[in-house]
Formats: C-alpha cells, structure tokens, sequence
C-alpha cells in the first residue's frame, strides 16, 4: 500500500514538473514575443509544438485511472487543460498581432513552479 | 609546412563538426535539469572520444586500414556480424534523427512542419555525398560548424561563475531524481562516443594518405580539437543551465532549446541556433551516411573511397545511398527526431563493450600499428572503457525506461 502511494506520489510529481515546465515554456515564448526578440513564426510554431506536448502529457496523466482519482491528479488534469486552451488562444492572438491579449492570457497561465 | 595546414584545418573542423543532435540534446537537458552538475560528464566523455579518435587515427596511419577493416582483417567476419548489424542499425537510426534536427531547424526559420523538408534535405546530402571529395565534406562541413561556437559565446556573455564550472568537473551525487541524472549522465556518454567517428576517423585517416612520420598531426588534432570541441558542448550545458534552469524549463522539443540563446542574442536568437543546430545535424547526416557506405565496403572488400570517382566504386556509393534512403523513410514517418536520438545515444551505449573490445587487440597487434602499441595508460584505458561500457549497457536500458 506505502509502495504504491509512493510510486503514485513519484508519477504525480513527475507529471507536475512536466506542466510546470510547459507553462514556464508559454510564459517565456509569450515574454519573448511581447519584447519583440522572438518572430510570430517561431512563437505560433513553438507554441503549436508546446500544445502538443501538453496533450501528449494530458494523456499520458490519465492514461492510469488511479492518479484522475487522486485529488491532485484531478487538478492537475483541469490545469492541464486550460493550459491547452490558452495555448490554442495564444496562438490565436500572436496570428491577430494582439498584444493585449497575450498578456491576458499569459497571467492566466494556471501552473507555475514551486520556488525551489 | 603542409602537415601545419592539415592540423589547423584539423583541428578547426573537429570543433565546427563536434556538436550534432546527440550533443545539443542531452548537454541541454542536462543543463535545464540539474545546472553545471553533469559538466564532469561532457568533459570525461570528451576525454574519452578523444582517446579513442587518437588511437583509431594511429591505427589508420600505421596500417593503412581503417577501424572495421581492420577488425574484419583480425576477427573474421564471424565475429564482426552482429557489432557490425548493431552499429549500422544505431547508424540508420542516428541518420534518421540527424535529417530531422536539420529538418526541425528550418521549421524554426520557416514555421512549415519538418517532415516536409526531410525529402528536399535527403537530396542534398545524396549530391554532397555524390559529388564532393573527403576534404571537401570533412573540411567544408567543418568550417560551416564553426558557427556553433555560438553556444560558448553565449555561455560566455552569461557570466558563469568560473568558480561553479571548475567545480562541477567533479562528480558529485544529484540532490533530486537520481535515476533521471544517471540516464542523463551516460546518455552524454553515448551522445559523444559515437561509433560512426572512430571508423570515420580512421578511413578519413587513410584518405587522407597520413604517413607514419605525421602521426603526431594524428595526436594534436584529435586532442585539442575534441578538448575544443567538447567546450561548444560545454557551452549548450552552461546556456541551458543559466537560462532555462531558473525558469524549470525542461527541454523536450528543440522550440524550448532554442530559447537558451534569447538573453545574449535577442532577435538572432531564434536564427543563430537554428542554423547551429542545422549545419551540425546536417554535417552529422553526410558523416553518418558515408560511414554506412564504409563500413560496408571495408567488411565486404568492396573498393570504397570519398575520393574515388563514384562509378568506379558502385557497391560503395549504392551502400550510403540505401542507408540513406532507409533513413529519410524513418525520419519522414514522424518520429520525434529529439526523442529518437535520446533512444539512439542508449544503443550507443549498448553496442559500445563490443566495438572497444577490438580495438584493445588491434591496438597492442605490431602487425598493425609497428612500434606504436598502445602504453600501460591507453590500455588500461581502454580495459576500463570496456568494463564501464559493459556495465552501463547492462544499465542503460532500465535508465532509459526509469529515468528517460
């Protein structure tokens, strides 16, 4: 039972730090676009792959029932999937040149690192 | 005063062609995971290749015969079957995910998807490969290379604390995901180790018609410019570790690598390391897909030579060609070109014990290499790599599995 809390709180945390690690990617690509260092076909064709690798985690997250029923996994999941939102209105924005709403949606970007 | 020229050109196409897919992906994740602390990794598996492109060239120059040939010769082609299978499996893998970091490269620069430059691109290494000498590719792709020093101006501008990079030439154990760091660890192993170099090496070696009395041009190129070479290495792991790092960015697409440069290069960013990341997998694909055509011909006896007219060497030309279309087959179906060489650099690993092995006969044989046996250091070098490389391919797959 200990074995498998642990190795359930492991794949959770692994998880975590994956969409941390995506939505920290949003952020800087979004930042870099904003500061004009980044071009709007690197930044829509980096955050097309960045919402791939989103959903390719989403799956991977519940691809085992057990971590959707866990409280935490259950957050993470909808974190995840607004993060996928977003990401698909980003692109959007980035396509409409719209500053403004890039900014928008950057602070509402629901997953951020623990400060380690 | 032409050997003062071959070790300048040497030595600055070992530096421009040191850095591909292998190296840019795992010294990157490195970086973005855990700092400066796998620094002693990319400088001890840089010590390593080293060590090995020294004795496959002294091998090469004494006896004319390049690495497979030689084994070929020694061992019989009983013995060679399966490394043989196995390194040109890797081989075709590598190739694959080589033409797509390219091909991911000019997506960065043009936004349309990579698969769709895989087949253009498979076309220019075939002329390059059709058309060019050795000196041409070899030097040619390694002045192009040059560009990646980008990574070690990059490191440069961002400051690190000469202090923290000494210290992290020392291994020390990981605070947090142990597994992750051995995988990462022996993944920058297999990443610079590569097999294809030693045989390439060596038959660039016998094209290049290296006398016994110019073995220590053999020497110095091999060390410093894989001790240059390693320092672009050094520079992706220190870019990704100061700029990534601090934002837990984990690199898993070559999109969030490239946002190692934005600090220091601002709106080349994007550009400088696109085009570092697609002369060096592209200097690797040729590299690759001319080796499967000598590795091939030097254990079939078939003629072989970059510098032959390609007619009068068919069965050669055919080789690099097969593999390479075998190669653009795979690479077009869409794999992840960064998550296939993260597979690829663990075969390495695997194959590794059985290619040194060889090696470690070949290079105390005096019908081979005369008077220039390998000393008490080199083979016990050699003995050590052959026993690390054994263990770590008994590890590597459940690192990979655990940790990858």
């Amino acid at each position: 039972m200990l074995t498998a809390c642990t190795r359930q709180d492991a794949r959770l945390q692994q998880h975590k730090e994956k969409f941390e690690s995506l939505g920290a990617t949003t952020r800087t690509i979004a930042e870099g676009w904003l500061s004009g260092a980044l071009s709007e076909t690197y930044t829509h064709t980096a955050f097309a792959q960045t919402l791939q690798l989103v959903e390719q985690e989403r799956t991977a997250l519940s691809a085992a029932p057990e971590t959707l029923l866990d409280p935490r996994g259950a957050t993470l999941s909808q974190q995840a999937e607004k993060l996928s939102r977003l990401l698909a209105q980003l692109i959007g924005d980035v396509r409409a040149a719209d500053a403004s709403g890039v900014r928008r949606h950057v602070a509402e970007i629901p997953i951020a690192p623990d400060r380690r | 005063m032409s050997a003062i020229v071959d070790l300048i050109l040497g030595v600055v196409t070992s530096i421009g062609g040191f850095v591909e897919v292998g190296s840019i992906s795992t010294s990157a994740q490195a970086g973005s995971e855990f700092g400066y602390q796998l620094l002693w990794a990319v400088g001890l598996a840089g010590l390593m290749l080293a060590m090995l492109v020294e004795m496959s060239g002294r091998l090469a120059g004494v006896s004319k015969r390049s690495l497979a040939g030689a084994v070929r010769e020694r061992f019989g082609i009983h013995f060679q079957v399966l490394p043989l299978a196995a390194e040109l499996i890797v081989d075709v893998l590598l190739l694959a995910a080589e033409a797509g970091g390219a091909a991911i490269a000019i997506r960065l620069l043009t936004g349309i998807g990579f698969q769709w430059w895989i087949l253009p691109l498979g076309v220019v290494i075939w002329i390059v490969l059709w058309t060019c000498g050795f000196g041409l590719i070899e030097y040619g792709i390694g002045l192009l290379g040059l560009i990646t020093l980008s990574f070690v101006v990059s490191a440069w501008q961002l400051g690190p604390r000469s202090a923290d990079l000494a210290r992290s030439l020392i291994p020390t154990l990981p605070t947090h995901h142990a597994l992750r760091y051995a995988f990462l660890a022996v993944s920058i192993t297999g990443a610079t180790v590569s097999p294809y170099l030693l045989n390439f090496y060596s038959s660039g070696t016998v094209e290049e018609k290296l006398t016994e009395k110019e073995l220590w041009v053999n020497t110095v190129t091999a060390y410093l410019g894989t001790a240059f070479g390693t320092v672009v290495s050094m520079g992706v792991l220190v870019s990704s570790a100061i700029v990534l790092g601090p934002r837990h960015i984990q690199v898993d697409s070559y999109d969030q690598a490239a946002l190692m440069f934005v600090p220091v290069f601002g709106r080349w960013a994007v550009a400088l390391f696109a085009v570092s990341l697609g002369i060096g997998c592209f200097g690797a694909a040729v590299e690759l897909a001319l080796n499967s055509g000598y590795v091939l011909a030097q254990v079939f006896g078939w003629p072989w030579g970059a510098n032959r007219p390609r007619r009068s060497a068919t069965q050669f030309s055919a080789a690099f060609t097969v593999v390479l279309l075998i190669a653009l087959a795979i690479a077009v179906l869409g794999f992840d070109p960064l998550r296939m060489t993260m597979i690829c650099v663990g075969l390495t690993v695997v194959i590794m014990p059985a290619l040194v092995l060889p090696f470690l006969v070949l290079m105390n044989d005096e019908k081979y290499v005369k008077g220039h046996t390998n000393g008490p250091l080199r083979n016990g070098f050699l003995a050590l790599l052959t026993i690390v490389g054994a263990l770590m391919a008994l590890v590597v797959v459940p690192l990979e599995i655990l940790g990858g």
